[in-house]
């Protein structure tokens, strides 16, 4: 069904970062916001996508905010970062999906509230690395990889998933012997990302727990973050629900602190 | 959200959060719907994967079992929590409750008609005396052998004796159960418990499906146990009457047993004497006594005098059924499957030994059976997609090679839907060793085609 060479034709095709994207991220790194911002200007596809999402009623923004360098003076160094991450990650979107029920909308706006909460997490845990605030862009990549994979299969992913509550990382990973959460660390490493990313989504998928404590608690709270936000009716309709498998056991001993910080009650 | 059906039990499983706002993007009617058609009896809603609901949220679902309940007589409710889940529900429900609730997945499977993995001692605990009792009727009617924990200083006592029960149920509750026909497998015969007054009723409380599917994989003795009926009206007794002549078709012999005429007219009993039906004093009358069951054709799995032949809409379909299985086998071994020949004859089985099979039959606008012979290794490795890991364990491998070959049966009934040919699948049923299923094919000619991928063979066998 699927093939280790199909997954590796998938990594092949993606293309390496865009100068545009390598300067705007090296200068942002060093803390250049007005350089950054000039040359993210020069990418018009990047500056429609961060006027979309800052824009989002998520962010809170009073007025339409539309000038690059006011985007990245807003947002301040660490979530800057982390949007140009969130646009890379959007560019291995489809035009059209097919798998799941999504959009670049609804694409956008699970990026944007995985962003967003991601930030009051490492607020509330005082964690102030930009490394760590950009882990969060990588994750939506392992729904994009599902979809990528398994679009040409759906009648026969759909007849097994009758059969057997099978998720497609757990599909994939039996079929093959690499899992979404792998397809995405290779991502990370084509686009040179740090290294503290991928092993943060690694701990994330809730099934290859890391030594490293902080990378591990970490991995909780984003894998309860993606299930909370997978729980919200627009995602559920999309069929992302069960696309990978909820670990409960893994978050138990974080719960209590999350729903704090969510508000749920 | 699609369910997911075995034995008869259908098991939504959203995961994450459950509230008053999201629960209804989980499940619509028409994902209860596609349930109900394939032939659940209980549909329930796992919240193993669930870390937060609230009364709200299992409101709407609850509103759907309502639903539910009103077309159709299916077994609705939660499994798969903890004990403080379970206390959350009763707390919230208190006497309002007419769901069910099952502490576990495989728990729920031993309330279902469906279920074949019968004759299991168990153990049953609850706090209510009239659950206690309710389950244990249920069980019984089920084909096992429950035992009852008349207090939790009994029930831990009980509990602690490792080894004596395969299933020990706690924590579980039934609410309005559905009600239909509880059947069970005794040896080569089916028993079906019926009870109270049978009228036009039984129509929708008797799984016709199963009853079809036990006679096209070659069951031949059909009792009912009718010790609890009351009476019967004319209603019930044509019921009867054409089981019993569809059941001639297949030379099966339908009997009942323990029925008492007191409030039934004796000309009632005339009529299903006349269409074939044999009545005896009680069950043991005839499980007890071999000469008669021989007699009464329990003692083969097969005994088929009209054999059917294979007919030409079968044989043009042919491309269909072989893709449907070569399409399966591929997706589970994601290996290229090759077609090396194609003959028309008897079931050619070269080598018996370590071989197991597995059969599904098809019935509507054509009907027919396909059947997978596959050396038990290669079985095993078909299976790892859905197992996870490579294992020796038998009982598994044969119960995994049925959900395989269900995938084959939903392969065919989406590809001749293709070409206007509408079919219903029958359950599947697998075989452990070659033998048994020589019997049932009886001789039967059909279309076998031997098939090889990775250089490993394995059979498809078409036949009628």
């Amino acid at each position: 069904m699927i093939t280790k060479d199909k997954i590796d034709a998938f990594i092949e095709k993606i293309p390496p970062t865009p100068e545009v994207l390598k300067e705007t991220l090296s200068l942002l790194n060093i803390g250049e916001l007005t350089k950054a911002a000039k040359i993210a200007e020069g990418d018009l596809a990047l500056k429609s996508y961060l006027k979309n999402i800052v824009n989002k009623p998520i962010y809170g923004f009073a007025n339409e905010v539309s000038d690059i360098s006011q985007i990245f003076g807003i947002l301040g160094v660490t979530l800057s970062q982390q949007t140009v991450y969130n646009y890379m990650i959007s560019l291995l979107s489809p035009d059209k999906w097919l798998l799941f029920k999504l959009n670049s909308k609804s694409f956008y706006e699970l990026q944007a509230q995985l962003s967003k909460k991601w930030e009051m997490i490492l607020k509330h845990l005082e964690i102030n690395d930009k490394n760590i605030y950009g882990a969060i862009s990588l994750l939506p990549a392992s729904i994009i990889v599902s979809e990528a994979l398994f679009n040409e299969k759906i009648d026969e992913v759909t007849l097994l998933r009758s059969t057997k509550a099978l998720d497609y990382n757990t599909i994939l990973t039996r079929l093959c012997g690499v899992g979404l959460f792998d397809i995405c660390e290779q991502i990370a490493d084509k686009w040179e990302m740090d290294q503290i990313i991928p092993q943060i989504i690694q701990s994330a998928s809730g099934l290859k727990p890391s030594d490293d404590e902080m990378i591990n608690n970490l991995g909780k709270w984003m894998h309860l973050l993606l299930f909370y936000e997978l729980s919200q009716p627009l995602f559920i309709e999309a069929g992302l629900n069960d696309f990978v498998d909820f670990q409960v056991d893994y978050v138990a001993d974080i719960y209590d602190e999350f729903t704090t910080i969510m508000e749920i009650g | 959200m699609k369910a997911v059906t075995k034995n008869g039990v259908a098991v939504f499983s959203p995961q994450g959060f459950l509230d008053g706002n999201n629960t209804s993007s989980f499940l619509n009617i028409e994902d209860v719907e596609a349930a109900v058609n394939l032939k659940a009896d209980i549909i329930l809603i796992s919240l193993k994967k669930v870390i937060f609901f609230n009364r709200n949220g299992l409101d709407t679902f609850v509103k759907l079992f309502s639903k539910i309940r009103k077309k159709n007589s299916a077994v609705v409710g939660f499994c798969d929590y903890d004990f403080n889940k379970y206390n959350a529900i009763k707390k919230f429900y208190k006497d309002e409750i007419y769901f069910s609730l099952f502490k576990t997945l495989d728990i729920a499977y031993l309330f279902s008609s469906s279920f074949k993995n019968q004759n299991k001692t168990i153990l049953i605990y609850s706090s209510d005396n009239s659950q206690r009792s309710a389950m244990a009727i249920e069980l019984h009617d089920n084909g096992h052998n429950p035992i009852i924990a008349q207090n939790e200083e009994d029930y831990l006592e009980k509990k602690s004796k490792e080894g004596t029960y395969d299933y020990v149920v706690d924590s579980t509750f039934l609410g309005q159960m559905g009600q239909k026909v509880a059947t069970r497998v005794t040896g080569n015969a089916i028993v079906y418990t019926v009870s109270d007054f049978l009228d036009v009723d039984i129509t929708d409380k008797f799984n016709i499906e199963y009853h079809n599917n036990s006679l096209n994989v070659g069951f031949r003795l059909f009792i009912f146990d009718a010790c609890k009926v009351i009476s019967m009206n004319v209603h019930a007794i044509n019921f009867f009457s054409r089981l019993a002549s569809a059941a001639a078709e297949y030379n099966a012999t339908i009997c009942f047993a323990g029925m008492s005429f007191g409030k039934t007219p004796k000309e009632f009993k005339e009529t299903l004497e006349d269409s074939g039906i044999l009545f005896y004093k009680q069950l043991d009358d005839i499980l007890q006594n071999k000469e008669l069951l021989k007699e009464l054709g329990a003692s083969s799995a097969a005994n088929i005098k009209n054999k059917r032949a294979l007919n030409k809409k079968n044989v043009s379909e042919l491309p269909n059924f072989i893709d449907a299985a070569v399409v399966t086998i591929e997706m589970m071994t994601n290996a290229k499957a090759i077609k090396e020949s194609v003959e028309i004859h008897n079931l050619v089985i070269d080598d018996k030994e370590d071989k197991i099979a597995s059969s599904i039959g098809y019935y509507g606008d054509i009907d027919g059976m396909v059947i997978l012979v596959f050396p038990t290794k290669i079985a095993q490795k078909a299976c790892e997609l859905l197992i996870g890991e490579s294992t020796d364990d038998l009982e598994l491998v044969l119960d995994t090679l049925a959900e395989l070959v269900n995938i084959v049966g939903g392969n065919i009934k989406t590809l001749l839907s293709n070409d206007n040919i509408d079919v219903n699948i029958t359950l599947p049923r697998t075989y452990q060793n070659i033998d048994n299923l020589l019997e049932v094919i009886d001789n039967r000619k059909g279309v076998q085609v031997d098939l090889s991928f990775d250089d490993n063979k394995f059979l498809f066998f078409l036949t009628r």
